[in-house]
């Protein structure tokens, strides 16, 4: 194609293309264009180097190679400026440069247009080869942050707000780099953000954050966004949740619902803490009790209960992934297990179990701890495990180039790994299980890219020199618990908070950072000291949640309400999770499950591991985890068909509605009078007596005179049993039944 | 004279053993193996009744134990005869508390031992199921029980707790041949978990009310059946100290420890604090001092001056004391300048190395399963500069753990040359998953040798030669050690049965013999062994392996060796360096093979490299070829055995199918009588006049009964027939044998004479 050509086609192009490119900032007049502080900020800009372009993983895009969005500027100025004998770029005549005419795509270009022959960044980039393509220099001033206006804002629905973002350099002087910035909005369906940094409200109210990226650099701008609904008659505060999410709901204007009642607060609490459905002899206790406190004195008992250490081991299990891969691994599984519901039952400080897991040395058998090095056996698999799990860090990113929405760098990455390296292991007599200790040596790792020796430093920390002979894991576990340590107690909080809520008030619940503000910034740092200040005991942190109002609120949205998802104005309902749903319907039904190798009757939330998924679909489809990642987000809750189905028809559920000696049966032999064993059922399956009008539809669709297939009647107490089966079958499958609420 | 029980007992192993599905080709012929015994131990100075449960047990005639201060007899019924299975033990007052080994004689010998335990508080057993809150069985505090664990469930136990009133409850299993991993919860009166232990089966609990409190036992995987006992201890204990343990088996590493002469105890105790240089305990050495791993990430310190070329050994027990641990010691040199400390490492200390190298996961076939190292420390250092010195101790497993139990003892000495000793019964290579060789009694048929490895642990840079031997075997029995040449760690013990031997029976003693500065040193050499019998290892579990008690041997008269093979003369076969020798060997056939020859490898330090060799199936003698040359042997004297595997047809107790016909036909005949008289007095009593139709009809409706039980009784022969049947089948099994010792001396090589002939007088 001819220079003339292109030049035509560029132009013709030009003209139907819409890009973000129409404006730049330019360098300072007179002053060179410097590839580091000008030029990279256009590319990433204009999306060059993304992870999906010319930063893709291996050899970029079609040859050309950038650094994923600039990190690496001296690799991206060798690329472009030097590669294939600088073929990319031709000082003499700048627009020609095929760097030029393909950003411009003014020669075929897989990314289209990616800058505007109009725009500021184009005439920078022409500018820039012309001049003889600078790197910069040494005394060039460096980006040292970035600051965005307004910091916070209170934006009614559906309103906007344009961004301005400032870079600062190293010599003090700024530079308004707001259509270089990148923008990005935490929750979408609550704002949207254009390139331009102009951000826009959706009509849901709370709190969202927009992050600002440039050259490695991060900053957020948080807005609040009002409902602007009068708020009266908030439930009185138990205690600083009380006051931190009410004064929230007052500031954006959301009403929050009453609190509910003491039927569903014990069901609901119950299956919070306890996993199971409240008995039908607790459930008439508590009813009955006229003690002002009896709220307080379940969330006791339920804590003091075993049914506690069974539902959180089931939680923690599954993230410390205690997966069956082999039979063998069925006694390191179970003493894995075991080791973390124990903890819990004995209630050993969660600092204390962090630090013995991730310290743990000898044999599973004598210290089952040693498990998780079973299956988590690399160092870097270790800390970005520990990274997620115990800090809500995720590091990932930073292994192989800085964490894009993060402060964390490869530095960060490697020497939080340099703590794992002087794990020591010594073959034991079972195939695949080792014993672990303390290696002596001095730790430290190699950092890949720049194959220099990183030795441990926490995140955000010096460089630690830990003498030879100490185990560097404990003094991990010396700064994760510190109580001033600014990430394991926020971490747990808001696992365990979201556990309550559903949502935490850091989504995901394991992506702590600066970029990623909580909804309830105030509330999250509470909720950490006095966690710490609990001396790190689990079961204040659900003590504390549980007692509050907040927790109480009914789940009925008032008129005002329903459209708040983030604020905890009203509870927010959901579907049991597999194990609980599955022991909820034996509870009702009167039905065991039978897992192998465990004593009939053991219940779901006490599987000691994921293998007992494939022998049972119900847990399968309801979504149980398999145990292979430290994210929540492996358990599935959200609906399906195949539920339903399953609920309606699958055999397995059936055999509990039918099954002799079931709680079909039992009522159909039962003498006590038809109404109170609606009530009794009723009390079960929901924790409340049945309305009238349910006892009515109830009572006659029990005793309906059924048939047989040649049409006539079948004997009373067949009939009242197949009634009592079919009543059973339609309360598991109410909403009622299926959702905690 | 070995009195014959009832065969109703081994028929029904047997028919257990030959239904069991799924098991790979058998290794070693059956051996005699006590499995169970209910209870499984008893109170000092009580008489206790035991149930038995084995495999190949038949003729069952004597229970024994290791220690002479318990005895057993047969229990007796009501006819005066032997009731299967059970005998009466009398457990002296003054007998030894702990675990000891029970044996059983029968018609195949000696069987493989189990720990019988005594103790010192009152014993019950469990007999009814109590596998719920609502059947729990009341166990009275300072008792033990005696139970099996049941499968797929949680044995309840119940106790009257006192407020304030410390108890311990202590679940005994692994330690006494169990296969149970247990774990014990103490629970509220409704079953609600209040404490648990998984990881050593031990409570220390204080009830902080009055009431009945529950112990929920289980298997840490919900495992049961017969072969996971246990043995529940509760008791009330005063004080603040360690909560008291049943005793347990040794471990086999626990053979290298104490070193001989160190007294009972440690000398000194460690002082806390220590954990810093600052801190540092000062001594002198040599010293023997005992210390715990205690709290968490303890360090202890210790100070000390030394001289330039001074070496002092240095010698850590923890592991070997039965403990979780595995001890650390680092030396360093202590330099100052000024006020600035500077610390330079002289001698990292770690585990003791396993003398062989142990397979490496229990199945493959690089090595024994058993590893005779240690965790424990024993190494040298070497003082290069007079100066001060500092020796710290940890525990590599005790950074995050918090159990004062955990102690060691520290000894520094100057070098006292020495060697301990330990055998087991060779593995071999094995084509399949049975490991049966590795737990099998000394029950020797006649002609039938038995191979041990023998492995030292070295002291103190004691370096040379180890002969090694037995005394005391049973008459008929002779044992030869191959010795551990010097600066190697193996040798062999071959244990061998004279051909058409009669029965005997004896406790041997195994030793090693070397040469220690001038003198003679005598020390014993423990005997190792798995606990169980594995069929299957790809899908059992191995099974721990323990030191036993002692050595005992027995030969039987009820089979002889499959294949014998001896030398042709019983002498010392002499030769010279660099020639060939030849020796003719004797081969006695008692079984058919499947193959065409056996191929024989040889034993013997400096002969594993004999060319391996053929000896044609049933073929009466055979010649075994020794290059000397290639081997280059040395002069000296060698004792050196042949051996080998082969498939055997074998038919385990065709005998029995013999007494079993009889037995049917005995049973036949009286079914017959008994069927003809019931029908007599039936037509009798149909006839018989009124007066007389009472009594009539009463002798009928008796010898009725006796005809049904006659006829069961038949039905019974029928079965012990058929499994009798069944047993003696042809089946292929591999078998490992070795030949008798040889003895070899190898002469030096005669120097040609190249001084010129005398002159002719």
């Amino acid at each position: 194609m001819s220079i003339q050509m292109r030049r035509a086609l560029s132009t013709a192009v030009c003209g139907v293309a819409f890009l973000w490119a129409s404006a730049g900032q330019a360098a300072e007049p007179g002053s060179p264009v410097s590839f580091v502080n000008d030029i990279s900020p256009i590319l990433t800009k204009a999306g060059c180097n993304s992870g999906s372009c010319h930063a893709k993983a291996g050899s970029g895009q079609r040859g050309f190679k950038l650094s994923l969005l600039g990190f690496e500027p001296q690799e991206d100025y060798e690329h472009i400026v030097k590669e294939g004998r600088g073929r990319r770029v031709f000082p003499a005549a700048p627009e020609e440069s095929l760097l030029v005419l393909k950003a411009a795509n003014t020669v075929p270009h897989g990314g289209g247009m990616r800058l505007d022959p109009q725009s500021e960044g184009y005439r920078q980039l022409v500018r820039w080869i012309a001049e003889g393509m600078a790197f910069g220099k040494d005394s060039d001033p460096k980006l040292t942050s970035i600051d965005v206006e307004p910091k916070r804002m209170t934006l009614p629905v559906h309103s906007s707000q344009q961004l301005k973002v400032t870079a600062h350099y190293s010599d003090n002087s700024t530079r308004d780099v707001t259509p270089l910035a990148l923008y990005e909005p935490n929750d979408k369906s609550m704002a949207e953000t254009d390139e331009a940094g102009l951000v826009r409200t959706l009509d849901i109210p709370g709190n969202v954050a927009v992050m600002v990226r440039y050259q490695g650099k991060v900053s957020v701008s948080s807005a609040s966004i009002p409902l602007g609904a009068t708020v009266e008659n908030l439930p009185p505060s138990k205690n600083f949740i009380d006051d931190l999410i009410f004064a929230n709901l007052k500031r954006i204007g959301v009403p929050p619902s009453p609190v509910c009642d003491d039927s569903t607060f014990l069901r609901r609490v119950s299956l919070d803490i306890a996993g199971r459905l409240p008995t039908l002899e607790e459930t008439k206790a508590f009813l009955a009790s006229p003690s002002p406190d009896k709220r307080d004195q379940a969330i006791e008992s339920l804590l003091s209960s075993s049914d506690y250490a069974d539902f959180f081991a089931n939680k923690w299990t599954a993230i410390l992934k205690n997966k069956r891969d082999e039979a063998s691994d069925i006694t390191a599984n179970f003493a894995f297990h075991s080791w973390v519901r124990d903890s819990l039952l004995a209630n050993k400080p969660y600092d204390e179990m962090v630090r013995q897991l991730l310290a743990a040395t000898g044999t599973i058998v004598d210290n089952p701890a040693v498990a998780w090095y079973k299956r988590v056996k690399e160092p870097n698999q270790q800390m970005e495990d520990v990274a997620q799990l115990f800090l809500g860090v995720r590091m990932q990113c930073a292994q192989c180039h800085h964490h894009p929405f993060e402060r964390w760098s490869q530095w960060d990455y490697y020497s939080l790994t340099a703590f794992f390296t002087q794990v020591g292991r010594k073959p034991t007599s079972t195939a695949g299980e080792d014993l672990i200790f303390h290696k002596r040596g001095i730790a430290q790792t190699e950092n890949k890219k720049t194959r220099l020796p990183v030795k441990p430093a926490a995140l955000g920390t010096p460089t630690l020199e830990i003498p030879p002979d100490d185990d560097p894991r404990l003094r991990l576990a010396d700064w994760m618990s510190d109580k001033t340590n600014p990430f394991l107690a926020k971490s747990l909080v808001n696992r365990y908070w979201k556990h309550f809520f559903k949502r935490g008030l850091i989504e995901p619940e394991d992506d702590i950072r600066d970029t990623n503000p909580p909804t309830n910034p105030e509330l999250l740092d509470a909720l950490a000291r006095d966690f710490t200040e609990h001396n790190f005991d689990l079961k204040s942190v659900i003590r504390v949640i549980t007692q509050s109002h907040t927790y109480q609120l009914s789940a009925m949205p008032n008129e005002h309400n329903a459209v708040d998802r983030q604020n905890f104005s009203h509870y927010y309902p959901r579907r049991m999770q597999a194990e609980v749903l599955l022991d909820a319907v034996n509870q009702l039904t009167g039905a065991s499950s039978d897992f192998g190798d465990l004593p009939p009757g053991t219940r779901a939330i006490s599987l000691p591991d994921n293998s007992y998924n494939r022998s049972s679909p119900f847990l399968k489809v309801f979504g149980r985890p398999e145990s292979s990642s430290v994210c929540e987000c492996e358990r599935v809750q959200a609906s399906s068909l195949a539920q339903s189905l399953h609920l309606m028809n699958a055999a397995d559920v059936k055999a509990k509605l039918t099954m002799g000696n079931g709680v079909a049966e039992s009522l159909t032999k039962s003498e006590l009078p038809e109404p109170e064993k609606l009530q009794q059922l009723y009390l079960t399956a929901f924790s409340r007596a049945p309305t009238a009008e349910e006892l009515q539809v109830a009572g006659d669709s029990v005793l309906k005179v059924r048939t047989n297939a040649q049409g006539q009647p079948l004997d009373p107490q067949q009939s009242k049993r197949m009634g009592y089966e079919d009543l059973l079958w339609a309360l598991i499958n109410t909403k009622e039944f299926l959702f905690n609420h | 004279m070995i009195p014959k029980i009832s065969l109703l007992l081994s028929l029904a192993v047997l028919s257990l053993r030959l239904t069991a599905p799924g098991i790979a080709q058998q290794v070693c012929l059956p051996s005699p193996r006590l499995l169970t015994m209910m209870p499984m131990g008893g109170q000092a100075g009580t008489n206790v009744e035991v149930t038995i449960s084995g495999e190949y047990l038949e003729d069952v005639s004597e229970l024994s134990f290791s220690s002479p201060k318990i005895t057993a007899k047969p229990v007796l019924g009501p006819d005066g005869k032997m009731v299967e299975n059970k005998f009466l033990i009398t457990i002296a007052p003054d007998a030894p508390i702990g675990v000891h080994d029970a044996r059983v004689m029968s018609r195949m010998g000696i069987s493989s031992a189990r720990v019988f335990s005594i103790g010192s508080l009152p014993e019950i057993t469990r007999i009814k199921p109590n596998t719920s809150l609502e059947t729990a069985l009341a166990l009275p505090v300072n008792s033990v029980c005696n139970g099996v664990m049941t499968n797929r469930a949680v044995d309840y136990y119940s106790f009257q707790g006192i407020n304030g009133k410390r108890i311990a409850v202590d679940c005994a299993a692994l330690g006494i041949d169990s296969k149970l991993n247990p774990v014990v919860i103490i629970a509220d009166a409704k079953g609600r978990d209040l404490l648990v232990n998984r990881t050593g089966g031990a409570l220390d609990f204080t009830p902080t009310a009055d009431g009945t409190y529950l112990i929920k036992l289980q298997s840490l995987t919900f495992q049961g059946g017969p072969q996971q006992f246990y043995r529940l201890a509760l008791q009330e204990i005063s004080g603040s100290g360690p909560i008291p343990r049943q005793a347990s088996t040794a471990k086999v590493s626990s053979f290298s420890w104490p070193p001989v002469g160190a007294p009972a105890g440690p000398v000194l105790a460690e002082t806390e604090p220590n954990n810093l240089p600052a801190q540092a305990q000062k001594i002198t050495l040599p010293c023997d001092i005992g210390g715990n791993f205690f709290p968490a990430a303890d360090v202890d310190t210790f100070e000390f001056s030394a001289r330039k070329d001074e070496v002092w050994w240095v010698e850590v027990g923890s592991e070997r004391l039965g403990l979780p641990t595995d001890p650390f010691v680092l030396v360093q040199r202590v330099t100052k300048e000024g006020e600035k400390e500077t610390l330079t490492d002289v001698a990292e200390l770690y585990d003791i190395p396993s003398p062989m190298k142990v397979t490496i996961n229990g199945y493959s076939y690089d090595g024994p399963p058993y590893n005779a190292g240690s965790p424990d420390v024993l190494g040298k250092v070497e003082i290069k500069e007079d100066g001060v010195y500092r020796l710290e101790v940890r525990d590599l497993f005790g950074g995050t753990r918090n159990d004062p139990g955990n102690h060691y003892r520290l000894i520094v000495r100057q070098a006292a040359p020495d060697f301990s000793l330990v055998a087991w019964a060779v593995h071999m290579e094995l084509r399949n998953g049975d490991r049966s060789a590795l737990s099998k009694p000394i029950a020797l048929r006649g002609g039938a040798g038995m191979a041990f490895e023998v492995v030292v642990v070295r002291r103190d840079g004691f370096d040379d030669d180890i002969e090694l031997g037995m005394e005391d075997l049973p008459a008929g029995v002779s044992a030869r050690g191959l010795k551990i040449p010097a600066g190697k760690v193996q040798g062999m013990m071959i244990i061998s049965a004279a051909q058409n031997a009669p029965r005997s029976f004896g406790i041997a003693k195994m030793f090693g013999r070397a040469q220690i500065n001038g003198a003679s040193v005598t020390r014993p050499c423990r005997l190792a062994s798995m606990e169980w019998p594995v069929k299957d290892a790809s899908t059992e579990k191995i099974p721990s392996p323990r030191l036993v008690a002692d050595v005992p041997i027995s030969i039987t008269d009820a089979e002889q060796a499959s294949v014998s093979i001896v030398a042709a003369e019983n002498k010392v076969w002499e030769s010279k360096v660099g020639e060939t020798l030849k020796i003719p060997l004797k081969v006695t056939w008692n079984s058919e093979f499947t193959g065409s020859s056996l191929k024989m490898k040889t034993y013997g330090a400096g002969f594993e490299a004999v060319k391996e060799f053929d000896i044609p199936l049933n073929a009466p003698a055979a010649e075994a070829v020794i290059d000397l040359a290639a081997l280059k042997t040395p002069p000296g004297e060698f004792s050196i055995a042949f051996y080998g595997t082969a498939v055997v047809n074998y038919r385990y107790n065709p005998a029995s199918i013999k007494v079993a016909e009889e037995s049917q036909k005995k049973a036949m005949d009286d079914a017959t009588a008994q069927t003809a008289e019931a029908q007599r007095l039936a037509n009798e009593a149909a006839a018989a006049p009124p007066e007389k139709k009472a009594d009539a009809d009463n002798a009928a409706k008796l010898a009725l009964e006796k005809q049904k039980q006659a006829e069961a009784a038949l039905a019974e022969a029928g079965k012990r027939l058929k499994s009798a049947t069944d047993a003696a089948a042809p089946v292929d099994m591999t078998e490992i044998f070795v030949s008798e010792p040889i003895r070899l001396a190898i002469k030096a090589a005669e120097v040609a004479n190249t001084t010129p002939p005398a002159p002719a007088k």
